[in-house]
């Protein structure tokens, strides 16, 4: 089963993630919108690692949106950059970390490695 | 015959329109002005009395402004005209035109200015037949104003046309109803915003970071810094000094800042690629270490930023993966096509790393090497984690997405460039001969940064075995000893592609060519079927796929030829990189103006002019590079620990020829070099340019 956006940044976000280049250092801020409240959530990156709380301070990046697009994104439904340019999020500050997003929410769920792929994607496709 | 366009850029807004400066949508070229790969003008048509104007003459002032002499009516009667017009327009994020009116007779006149407006808003992906958008106009008459407006979903795009004259405002464009006294002027500005609205009604990038640093107002100014911190050259073939500044100026037309990132990347280029690519970047970054360095740690660190993160099959991506190519447009927005981030490309990867080691060579600057240790590592991993489909230890590529991939995922990209010499496709995953070679290099180069900057020697023991074993085994597998060449690919089973092209030059380049088959293969290079007279064709004439007008498949590439003749000098083939040299220097020269991305691979003797393919543009980052890359190769730069070694061995025609203050780890070096009957004979004065 997919998790909400809020159960994967609870669980699978804060700790240490070897992906993250070990130069990253921010914080970010997820505005994730429903109607009549906004949840924040506040992440700090540092030393290949991310500390997650519940915080309204001012971040580096504010990036902000409806919970169903943050949904999607735990989901590996859809992709930051898109999500972006579709306008479904909207960010404020320093973008460049944005695409650490890349490395902390998962990508879709039925992706293949390209050498499975090699070897059984045809029959499924 | 087809008009010409003219067109005036800057980042990757540009707007292209015919030689009088009317804009109308064309299914062949994209006409109009265009930002964030979306077209913002689709008609911009200036029209007096009702009547359309000509073309007098004309100023390309620079890359970005551009000033047009017309007069009204047709070309029969325009000889004694009575009123004059001149639209002088510029680009930076925004567009501008300057419409001013003369009256050149002795009475006043009364006029009737009007300029045509609308806007599709199509994406560069659709120019052929762009779709139907509702386009919501709102005419603000006491504002001089006219608002087009498109949204899908929270997608939304504007074009707001401001004059500052009074304008009657309707739907279809702005009319001004004028007098102007005798040997008087009448002027209006007309200002085109490109609105990217953000929430709030904000334009996005008026939100970002990056974007707010963007300094566009001293345009002039830094296009003179950029080609006064350009070495300087003197040559004794006046042409050659002129085609260096051209070259350096379509490098500079041809940066942008991308949203993540306040310093400016090379774009493909115009019209179609004015955006980033992976692959166009490294090569141009390559190309131009010794003269345009600046451009190299921003495309380094933009690349790393978008540096891949997830499996996808969709986009491509996997872990440590380089972009292929990023857009901006409505299609890659919501998932039409695959490009808002795409990774359809098996060469990025470990051109990043050389990239990364060869920067390093010329700059001395250890410290972007640390930055980006995490990314590099990354890269290097991928090559053998993710690249080596078939387990056999080369690389390969594959899509992952049969409706919008890319089948051909190396620098030969058009979907029938791969086939063997009697036009057999191969079978997929494929192994490009070139990859072999980025790939040995990246993993040398990779293993000298991890024991010299990242104090790993055991990561670098690794790397060399590792690339040691890879050079043997390729030249085991993929050497053709009857034909005297490497294989162009091989095929899942181990079946060589044997079609003799110019990804063989590549190899030289890479260094992964042993010695004793080095001669073999300059040789091929350098052969009547492979070498037009304009330069080295991507595929050998004589084999059943050649096609003197295929990309691919027999057309001439500068930036192919650049990679292949500075390969051909690191094998010690002087004469041969040096003809090659000769060969795009002439080619330039005889054409004149930008370097075109490729021409027809037609023999010199029988067209005697180079001859220009319809899919070629003009200008593009790596054929702007690629002219730099043979002057050095023909100079022989090379740095050698803090020192730049010059090693000249000109072409015959070339004379004295002089780059000054090349920048490095050394400070300023100046080069020389003469031909040889230049050095034998005492020479002349040479012309100097850039500085």
């Amino acid at each position: 089963m997919a998790m909400s956006a809020a159960e994967h940044l609870a669980s699978r976000v804060p700790g240490r993630h070897p992906d993250l280049p070990e130069t990253t250092a921010g914080t970010l801020r997820l505005d994730i919108r429903e109607e009549g409240y906004t949840d924040h959530w506040y992440l700090t990156i540092a030393d290949q690692s991310v500390e997650v709380s519940r915080s309204y301070e001012e971040a580096d990046l504010v990036v902000s949106g409806q919970r169903g697009v943050f949904d999607r994104l735990a989901a590996g439904g859809t992709h930051i950059g898109s999500a972006l340019l579709r306008n479904d999020v909207t960010v404020r500050g320093n973008l460049r970390l944005l695409l650490s997003l890349r490395r902390l929410f998962p990508g879709p769920p039925d992706a293949h490695h390209p050498r499975a792929y090699c070897l059984h994607g045809n029959g499924r496709r | 015959m087809r008009q010409e366009l003219v067109h005036v850029m800057a980042g990757n807004a540009f707007a292209i329109s015919d030689a009088q400066g009317d804009m109308r949508p064309d299914p062949a070229a994209p006409t109009g002005l265009f930002s964030f790969d979306t077209r913002f003008l689709s008609h911009w048509v200036l029209t007096v009395d009702g009547s359309p104007l000509n073309a007098l003459s004309r100023d390309d002032m620079t890359y970005f402004e551009a000033r047009f002499f017309l007069v009204p009516g047709t070309a029969s009667h325009y000889v004694d005209a009575e009123v004059s017009v001149i639209r002088h327009r510029s680009v930076d994020d925004a567009f501008h035109e300057r419409v001013t009116v003369l009256n050149h007779s002795a009475a006043p006149t009364d006029l009737t200015v009007r300029m045509q407006v609308a806007s599709d808003f199509a994406d560069t992906a659709e120019i052929a037949a762009p779709r139907r958008r509702p386009v919501a106009v709102d005419a603000v008459a006491e504002k001089s104003q006219l608002r087009l407006r498109y949204q899908r979903d929270r997608f939304t795009r504007e074009t707001v046309v401001t004059a500052t004259t009074p304008a009657e405002v309707d739907e279809e464009g702005l009319t001004f109803r004028i007098r102007i006294e005798p040997n008087e002027s009448w002027t209006t500005d007309l200002h085109v915003a490109c609105v990217i609205r953000g929430e709030g009604a904000r334009d996005l990038r008026a939100d970002l970071e990056a974007h707010q640093r963007r300094v566009r107002h001293h345009m002039r100014a830094d296009l003179h810094g950029w080609l006064d911190r350009a070495p300087g050259l003197i040559s004794g073939r006046p042409a050659v000094s002129a085609i260096y500044r051209t070259c350096l100026t379509d490098l500079a037309a041809l940066r942008y800042t991308p949203l993540a990132y306040p310093d400016s990347v090379p774009v493909g280029g115009l019209p179609w690629a004015m955006s980033l690519y992976g692959r166009d970047a490294l090569v141009t970054c390559l190309e131009t270490l010794p003269f345009t360095p600046e451009l190299t740690p921003a495309t380094l660190r933009i690349l790393a930023v978008t540096q891949g993160g997830q499996l996808d099959d969709q986009h491509d991506e996997e872990p440590g993966k380089i972009l292929a190519e990023t857009r901006y447009g409505e299609s890659a927005a919501f998932g039409d096509r695959e490009t808002s981030l795409y990774y359809g490309a098996a060469d990025t990867t470990p051109l990043f790393v050389v990239l990364l080691d060869e920067y390093e060579r010329w700059s001395g600057d250890a410290e972007l090497v640390r930055e980006l240790r995490h990314p590099a590592r990354m890269a290097l991993d991928w090559i053998d984690e993710y690249g080596d489909l078939c387990g056999d230890g080369y690389l390969r590529y594959r899509t992952r997405n049969p409706d919008g991939g890319v089948q051909n995922q190396c620098w030969k990209n058009s979907p029938d460039a791969i086939r063997d010499r009697h036009g057999r496709v191969p079978a997929l995953p494929r192994a490009t001969c070139e990859l072999q070679g980025y790939a040995y290099d990246a993993k040398r180069r990779g293993a000298r940064l991890a024991r010299e900057v990242w104090g790993d020697p055991e990561y670098a023991d690794r790397l060399e075995r590792e690339a040691a074993a890879l050079r043997e085994r390729f030249n085991r597998d993929w050497w053709l000893p009857e034909r005297g060449y490497y294989a162009l690919a091989l095929e899942p089973d181990g079946t060589p592609v044997d079609a003799l092209t110019s990804n063989v030059g590549h190899l030289l380049w890479s260094g992964i060519v042993d010695d004793d088959k080095a001669d073999a293969v300059a040789a091929n290079l350098l052969d009547p079927r492979m070498f037009s007279g304009w330069g080295v064709r991507t595929y050998a004439e004589g084999q059943l796929p050649y096609n003197p007008v295929g990309s691919h498949l027999g057309a001439v590439w500068p930036s192919d030829n650049a990679l292949v003749a500075a390969g051909l000098r690191r094998y010690g083939f002087d004469v041969e990189a040096a003809r090659i040299t000769d060969a795009v220097f002439t080619l330039a020269e005889t054409l004149g103006g930008s370097v075109p991305e490729l021409v027809a691979g037609y023999d010199r003797q029988v067209t005697r002019y180079p001859v220009r393919l319809p899919a070629a543009g003009r200008p593009q980052s790596w054929a702007a590079g690629a002219l730099p890359m043979l002057l050095a190769t023909i100079l022989g730069l090379r740095p050698c620990g803090d020192n730049l070694l010059v090693d000249p061995a000109l072409p015959a025609g070339f004379g004295r020829v002089e780059l000054l203050d090349i920048p490095g780890r050394w400070g300023y070096a100046d080069a020389y070099g003469r031909d040889r009957a230049a050095a034998k004979a005492s020479h002349g004065e040479g012309v100097r340019t850039a500085g």
